[in-house]
């Protein structure tokens, strides 16, 4: 594993994958260290932080302990971050294959497709979504990624176009291989790489998007989001701040964290080519 | 535990204590109104059909109330609770079939033509009974108008009318447009809709979407010497936390309808400068509702449906979500009616153990996995509260086994769900309670409503014997039957719980104390602002 060696060898991979796996640990035990419904109503509503052995982190408006929702809100998170990142990368780089490697019309076709999608802003277009089928997490995470596929497309059908013209590809059809095997089993697997670097990018406004959806309103309302959590907290942001102050500081940690781990791939990446 | 209590009880003695000091000058006299200067409030909506004849809805009333007038506005202190505005006396026939209204003299439009009898006849048969949201139901045996001078006019019903409920519809059912700009034009669509021509104390100037709508003084005003404000303007604030911002920055100098959230009050009512008032909603009230759909088998078992009611803690709800400004509710009508109003029905305190019993009794036992059958939760989103009772609800159902799940929409979403197509199994609604149960509450448990209509009983609950009395009360002429009938009315919906009433609200003001004559009646926020005066 010389990539991963080089990864942790950058400082950015060192702290990046320190704030994930502590976010993903929290997010996997999060029913064991806190089990039931995190919104059950635990305590006396609104207290402050730090001064109750019961709710550390103190309870909101309804009297839920802050800590609990906020490691739920973890998992929820990070799922909608990576659910919504797999299907935007499957999609893009099925659709930047087919483009690249059938070339003419279909090329064109899907190429204005994608165009089309890129020219709605994303966060609109997940809005719009979401608004008309309703909120539920698996239609946030179809509309997230609804809005960030067309990146992955094009630069899949990037690399699509100058891998097909390499000698192995041309041997492929030389040996009478289907054209979709020759896209999907010998191009795809080469053009992914640079696509994968996306990854981080797009886990990070996945959750970022999640959030504002949910501070809209426009999140499943039966699970805890971090999102919800600001949105409610805002009401009373004069008097008890750490209500959105605690969630806020939670997606700072995780979009930070993706991001870093997303420089220190790209650099292990980068250094491992060049030398 | 304990500095809450503290925190709250001393905010209710600050509450009362700046009450009573608004109060105080109105009663004494003490100080004398100045004219003049520009009141700038908060408007969270901004209504384009401006029309109070029409839509009879707070949000329209909030601004065109000033514009146009009733026939008679809501009192304190006036004998039945009603002081003459456009009428100066009105009369029904012991037969229950015609209303004489004596009309106001040397009234005119703002643009300048006289106000008669004519314009009631018109307004009352051409808008308020054909096309006003409540006025089709109190107005619906209205058969003629007699006007035999310009300054009477007879009321004729075709079936005996209660003179009580016209009386307490008067002030929100009754708002007077001109017959001159409106006859013989596509009324939902005129003009003056958008740009309203009335008799009130102010005129409309102008409307800037998305930033303001401007009043001015109506010089010719029938009470002389008011208005004594020169000029409103309601800043459009849909940011609820921007309305104590800029009441704080003295950028508005009133905000109504809790456009300050209500967790902000405890702290914006220690700023020097600013009252919070929560007088002057008294005949707007609010009642948080669980709307039950009668069509699912579990719900349509009345020990379900008690169950449900000993599940929610109503003390609960009215200290964490109202934060003491709501009180628990018995039944349909709210306490601060003292015509009809009875403590004489069933209750159902908050017992989680007795719940569970009567679930258990119904048939629905636990699983292994603690639930005993889900429902859909659709709370309405027009308020915080019901919001934030719906994320409570969800809870406190979970507590006696019951698995809720929430579903979030938008207003318009949400009424075609709850109102047209019944995809609901429970909902949480905010209805108004308007001073007689004819005008919005019946409707609530009747059956027979066709589908579509908002804020009905469109949970297919049907009880004969409740219909029976919801009709008779509508033609009892005598006042004393027709009260009585109306407590039957609340003990059968405590009995039988076709929706379950949780709390009731009013609104509060907040103010700058240079706003005087604050929330002297009880449709304070709603009324024409005639006697409303700034402190230089």
């Amino acid at each position: 594993m010389p990539v991963l060696r080089r990864f942790l060898g950058t400082a950015e991979g060192i702290a990046g994958g320190a704030i994930l796996l502590a976010i993903a640990i929290t997010a996997v035990l999060a029913s064991v260290l806190f089990p039931g419904d995190p919104l059950a109503i635990v305590a006396e509503p609104m207290l402050q932080p730090f001064q109750h052995q019961d709710a550390i982190l103190g309870t909101d408006r309804l009297g839920r302990d802050v800590l609990a929702e906020l490691v739920h809100g973890a998992r929820t998170s990070l799922l909608v971050g990576l659910a919504a990142a797999f299907a935007a990368i499957a999609v893009g780089a099925t659709v930047g294959t087919i483009a690249g490697f059938a070339g003419g019309l279909v090329d064109e076709a899907l190429m204005r497709v994608t165009e089309a999608f890129q020219t709605v802003p994303g966060f609109l277009l997940a809005l719009a979504l979401v608004s008309v089928v309703g909120p539920s997490l698996p239609v946030v995470v179809t509309a997230i990624a609804a809005s960030a596929w067309t990146q992955p497309a094009r630069i899949a059908r990037a690399e699509v176009l100058s891998i097909r013209e390499r000698d192995y590809v041309a041997s492929a059809r030389a040996i009478g291989m289907h054209p979709a095997e020759i896209a999907f089993r010998e191009v795809l697997p080469n053009a992914l790489p640079p696509v994968l670097t996306l990854a981080s990018v797009i886990v990070a406004n996945a959750i970022l998007i999640e959030a504002a959806l949910s501070f809209l309103g426009l999140g499943d309302p039966n699970i805890v989001t971090w999102g919800g959590m600001i949105a409610e907290g805002r009401v009373v942001l004069r008097g008890a701040p750490y209500l959105s102050i605690f969630p806020g500081l939670a997606l700072v940690a995780t979009v930070l964290g993706v991001y870093l781990t997303g420089e220190g791939v790209v650099e292990a990446l980068a250094s491992g080519r060049s030398r | 535990m304990s500095d809450i209590t503290l925190s709250r009880r001393s905010l209710l003695l600050t509450t009362s204590a700046l009450l009573a000091s608004t109060a105080m000058p109105t009663l004494l006299l003490a100080e004398e109104a100045k004219p003049g200067g520009r009141l700038i409030v908060a408007a969270d909506s901004e209504p384009k059909n401006l029309n109070p004849a029409i839509v009879a809805s707070n949000g329209v009333f909030f601004i065109a109330s000033k514009v146009i007038e009733p026939l008679a506005e809501a009192s304190f202190d006036d004998e039945n609770g009603l002081s003459p505005r456009l009428a100066t006396s009105w009369e029904g026939s012991p037969d229950g079939l015609s209303v004489t209204f004596k009309l106001r003299e040397g009234v005119t439009w703002h643009d300048g033509k006289p106000f008669t009898s004519a314009d009631v006849a018109f307004s009352a048969l051409n808008i308020w009974k054909p096309l006003q949201n409540l006025g089709r139901v109190v107005f619906k045996d209205l058969e003629d108008v007699e006007t035999p001078d310009d300054h009477t006019a007879i009321f004729k019903f075709s079936t005996p009318t209660p003179f009580q409920l016209i009386r307490n519809a008067l002030p929100p059912l009754t708002s007077v447009v001109p017959k001159h700009l409106y006859e013989g034009t596509d009324i939902a669509a005129n003009p003056a809709n958008s740009a309203p021509v009335g008799t009130g104390p102010y005129k409309f100037a102008e409307h800037k979407a998305g930033e303001y709508y401007r009043l001015e003084k109506n010089a010719n005003y029938w009470d002389k010497d008011k208005p004594y404000l020169d000029e409103i303007i309601y800043r459009v604030l849909p940011d609820r936390a921007a309305a104590a911002g800029a009441l704080e920055a003295e950028e508005i100098q009133l905000a109504a309808f809790s456009a300050v959230p209500l967790a902000d009050l405890d702290r914006i009512s220690k700023v020097p400068g600013i009252v919070v008032v929560s007088k002057g909603y008294e005949a707007l009230t609010y009642q948080l509702v669980v709307e039950i759909n009668h069509r699912r088998k579990e719900l349509a078992d009345l020990k379900v449906r008690q169950a449900i009611a000993h599940a929610i803690d109503k003390e609960f709800v009215v200290k964490t979500i109202f934060l003491g400004y709501a009180k628990p509710s018995t039944g349909p009508v709210p306490q601060n009616d003292p015509q009809f109003y009875t403590d004489d029905v069933p209750t159902y305190p908050f017992d989680v153990a007795k719940a569970n019993a009567l679930l258990d009794e119904a048939g629905y036992p636990k699983a292994a996995d603690g639930k005993r059958f889900s429902l859909k939760l659709l709370p309405a989103p027009y308020f915080n509260e019901t919001r934030q009772f719906g994320d409570y609800l969800r809870q406190a159902l979970a507590a006696v086994g019951i698995d809720a799940e929430l579903v979030n929409n938008d207003a318009a979403a949400h009424i075609k769900a709850v109102y047209t197509d019944h995809a609901f199994d429970i909902a949480v609604g905010p209805p108004v309670y308007r001073g007689d149960p004819a005008i919005s509450t019946t409707i609530l448990v009747q059956s027979g409503t066709p589908d579509g209509v908002p804020f009905s009983n469109q949970g297919g609950y049907s009880n004969p014997e409740l219909d029976a009395v919801i009709s008779k009360a509508a033609e009892t002429i005598d006042e004393s039957a027709r009260t009585e009938l109306y407590r039957t009315f609340q003990k059968l919906v405590a009995t039988d719980l076709p929706l379950i009433n949780v709390a009731e609200w009013g609104f509060i003001t907040v103010a700058r104390d240079s706003v005087k004559n604050v929330s002297n009646n009880p449709r304070w926020a709603v009324s024409n602002w005639s006697d409303t005066w700034l402190e230089p």
